[in-house]
């Protein structure tokens, strides 16, 4: 690119869109421009510096200011520690197994309790089940936690 | 104005999406008055601005254990979200058929002219306010939001020469609007 010649016409055209600081435009024209500077420092240095006014009035524009409650939500809302994923998936595991231990401990009782119910019949083993799933539930919340 | 380059955010996007607090602070702290600036340039409103803002982020946090390095620079990608939202709350705007014109700072000289401060502050907020809108982006874009040229017209889907002219369109007539201020400034 450092060949690249600019003319008059282009290098105006640049400060008019990009302002007066030649570091802002395209970088492929920069050089050209600021060896093109150099043959007329008065006649182009009066357009940039005109840019350079705009662009000192447009930095003025009003930027807003971060408030400290916009910044509570966003930090409050944004994503959590993997971990916590892995301590509910711990807790569930650990609830699941308790279930596990209570269907378990019930069916041994029916069926021991059977020794003297010989007519215990499939419905009250399925109802004492679903006793030892309501067990689990009030275990998985504390261990969730 | 040209560089790509590759993504400043990227190590700090994966640590958010790790739920790492601090990363959090920090890319709010790097990226948030940043584009809650663009915001408010674009839509002369602070509060619709914080909404823009909180939205945009709101959507990257969803974004953050997913995010694909190198499909976008995370700046180009919150600056498109931002845009869209202020380009939605613009039209909008646009649509409510109001009984009277809506109320605009007057961008012409006062007879307090060249006071410094907060006068100036607005009156340079109420001549860009008065830019057409696709004006108004090219000139936040590049000049505020320091973006490159080609980064700048691909987010608002123009061509650079496109570009250039919303720009030189825009600065011109943001020159007239200021004239007297420029000439103190100049």
């Amino acid at each position: 690119m450092s060949e690249m010649s600019l003319s008059r016409d282009r290098f105006l055209a640049l400060a008019e869109a990009y302002g007066g600081d030649i570091a802002r435009w395209p970088e492929p024209e920069r050089e050209a421009a600021r060896a093109l500077l150099l043959q007329d420092p008065q006649g182009l240095g009066h357009h940039l510096e005109a840019a350079a006014a705009l662009d000192r009035l447009l930095d003025l524009a009003p930027a807003g200011a971060v408030d400290a409650a916009l910044l509570g939500r966003l930090v409050s809302a944004a994503p959590r520690p993997a971990a916590s994923a892995w301590r509910w998936i711990a807790g569930l595991g650990a609830a699941l197994g308790l279930g596990v231990s209570a269907m378990a401990g019930v069916t041994v009782g029916v069926v021991l309790a059977g020794h003297d119910r010989e007519d215990l019949s499939a419905d009250a083993l399925i109802a004492s089940s679903v006793d030892g799933g309501d067990a689990t539930d009030s275990l998985e919340e504390p261990a969730a936690s | 104005m040209t560089s790509q380059g590759s993504d400043p955010d990227e190590a700090l996007l994966a640590d958010v999406g790790r739920g790492d607090p601090r990363a959090v602070r920090q890319l709010l702290d790097r990226r948030l008055p940043r584009i809650l600036a663009l915001a408010r340039r674009m839509l002369n409103d602070s509060g619709e601005a914080e909404d823009v803002a909180q939205e945009t982020f709101l959507r990257a946090w969803k974004q953050a254990r997913s995010w694909q390095p190198g499909a976008a620079r995370f700046d180009t990608w919150l600056h498109r979200v931002a845009l869209n939202l202020c380009r939605d709350r613009l039209r909008r705007r646009r649509d409510v058929v109001m009984a009277e014109p809506p109320e605009q700072a007057d961008p012409g000289p006062r007879p307090d002219a060249g006071v410094l401060g907060r006068e100036v502050s607005h009156r340079v907020e109420a001549a860009l306010a008065a830019l057409p809108a696709r004006q108004r982006e090219a000139i936040v874009l590049c000049h505020h939001q320091g973006l490159g040229n080609i980064e700048a017209a691909a987010l608002m889907q123009v061509s650079v020469e496109a570009l250039e002219g919303l720009l030189g369109r825009g600065r011109r007539a943001l020159k007239a609007a200021l004239a007297d201020l420029t000439r103190d400034a100049g």
